[in-house]
């Protein structure tokens, strides 16, 4: 376990070596917060329901869709495609760690120093837009927590496969750029998906998008039924363990593939 | 003229070689236009949706918010298209290439600025600017002749300002080594002039005015299309609009003086 933590020590002093950097990169998500949060109070000035929300039910999801996708969403691995097609994957593959374990508690310290700063932001947030909502009751929240889980799970293994692009080429900014797009619009970051042509709703579902904050924001605010709470869960856990998976499998093709040379 | 027939050829040829490479990478690409066209598609999604449930987004009709959403597509896609190099400045900071282009008989601001057109985006901006167009005759809205033309000239008065804190940021890359950081604060702050940058509280409100001024570049102009009475003067834009370009002018010639080269 030390050697893990060494690794989330590592990540962190490598944060600060470039502090100003990772203060903007905040300051830019705050932004965005900020905007959306915003454009809803404008949208409910001069009325009470839009798009069969109340104005506090609204503004309570986007501030809370705020919070929790800044702790799902991956960074830590946007560089991982770099560093394998270079060959500085190899240091890690030939210590004595696993190497998924190793990028596992480099996303995690990643996430810790975000819901860090998170905190603040949302503080600040909360004072400027005054949401307001009812804390689940406790078995709900078990249950929040648990999808909380896996979607970070979901995430990192998708980043985990945009990062195996680097077995085989060094740009994986394309496909990875394409997935942000995507993302930040069925996610539910920007407006919750039920608000969505039925269409275009049935559509994301077939994704694991909207199980990576969507679905874990209506069940805070008790706005799914309990008869949705299972067939959600298992298809969060089909998405978890088919990624996990799909990954594993990538992954051990790309190594077959991996050559480095030194210097 | 010459002069000007020197530096257009300059430009193509650099063109010309950001496509071969365009070409070189046409999967990635074609990745990268999908998903403008995405973000772009699900906007207008979402703007329609807004303009079938509201009938007022604060002082504007919601026809009118597409409008604002229409100039900050085609003002920023603008600057992409012409400024890209600036993405790159750092990496030349940083590898000492940045000594090419101050040897070479060139302004070396001129290429810094331009010597990496975006392909993507060049592609894009001419069905999305046809689609706008397109957009722009459906809605409600009042456009004359005279405050079309006044919207020309202040959609070159914000590519002016484009202009100006695209050389800030060089300016500051040569100082500090560091741009990356600083060009996507600029992004950022720009989508936030998707929607009319009245609308924020004080003292963002200001700052977007006059700090970093997308709303100059982008809510006074969709103002004037529509008629309506600018936030702030036409002439106090158009004479920030200068003003930053001189001072932007001014530090980007300090900053030279204080370069030093970080090649091995």
């Amino acid at each position: 376990m030390h050697k893990y933590l060494m690794v989330l020590k590592q990540y962190w002093q490598n944060i600060f070596v470039y502090r100003v950097s990772f203060v903007l990169w905040r300051f830019r998500q705050f932004l965005s917060s900020l905007m959306a949060l915003t454009i809803w109070t404008v949208i409910f000035t001069n009325q009470e329901i839009a798009f069969g929300y109340q104005q506090k039910q609204m503004i309570s999801y986007v501030f809370l869709v705020t919070v929790l996708y800044n702790i799902i969403s991956t960074t830590s691995l946007n560089d991982l495609t770099g560093e394998i097609y270079s060959g500085k994957l190899s240091t890690k593959l030939v210590k004595p760690i696993n190497i998924f374990l190793a990028l596992g508690f480099q996303d995690l310290a990643d996430k810790l120093l975000n819901i860090g700063f998170v905190i603040v932001e949302s503080i600040i947030l909360f004072l400027i837009f005054k949401p307001s909502f009812v804390f689940p009751s406790l078995s709900y929240a078990l249950i929040f927590m648990i999808w909380v889980v896996l979607a970070t799970l979901i995430a990192f293994m998708i980043n985990l496969l945009f990062g195996s692009i680097g077995f085989w080429s060094r740009d994986s900014w394309g496909p990875r750029f394409l997935y942000y797009m995507i993302l930040d619009f069925t996610a539910g970051k920007l407006y919750p998906l039920d608000i969505l042509p039925q269409v275009i709703q049935k559509a994301i579902y077939f994704t694991p998008f909207p199980y990576m904050s969507y679905v874990q924001i209506q069940l805070f605010l008790g706005r799914l039924k309990t008869d949705q709470i299972l067939p959600i869960t298992l298809s969060m856990v089909t998405w978890t363990i088919g990624l996990i998976f799909i990954s594993r499998k990538i992954w051990r093709k790309g190594l077959k593939n991996y050559t480095a040379m030194g210097q | 003229m010459k002069r000007l027939t020197t530096y257009f050829k300059i430009w193509r040829l650099n063109a010309s070689n950001t496509l071969q490479e365009f070409f070189v990478n046409r999967y990635t690409h074609i990745l990268f236009y999908l998903g403008k066209v995405i973000r772009l598609g699900m906007s207008l999604l979402f703007l329609y949706l807004i303009k079938d449930q509201i009938a007022q987004f604060s002082d504007y009709t919601p026809d009118q918010v597409i409008i604002f959403f229409l100039t900050y597509q085609f003002i920023d896609l603008l600057a992409q298209v012409v400024f890209r190099g600036v993405y790159l400045f750092r990496a030349r900071i940083i590898r000492g290439n940045f000594d090419f282009m101050l040897l070479r008989p060139i302004n070396p601001l001129f290429q810094a600025l331009t010597d990496h057109p975006d392909i993507n985006d060049t592609l894009f901006i001419i069905p999305t600017t046809i689609l706008s167009l397109y957009i722009a005759t459906t809605l409600d809205i009042q456009i004359t002749i005279g405050s079309f033309l006044m919207y020309m000239l202040l959609v070159i008065n914000a590519m002016m300002i484009a202009t100006a804190l695209h050389i800030l940021v060089l300016a500051v890359g040569i100082l500090t080594k560091d741009i990356e950081g600083l060009i996507w604060i600029y992004r950022d702050v720009m989508r936030l002039a998707r929607f009319p940058v009245t609308v924020y509280l004080e003292p963002l409100r200001f700052a977007l005015f006059f700090i970093i001024p997308v709303g100059l570049m982008i809510t006074i102009p969709a103002e004037v299309l529509l008629n309506l009475t600018p936030a702030y003067s036409i002439w106090l834009t158009l004479a920030t609009g200068v003003t930053l370009m001189g001072i932007s002018l001014k530090i980007w010639k300090w900053s030279l003086k204080k370069y030093s080269s970080a090649s091995s």
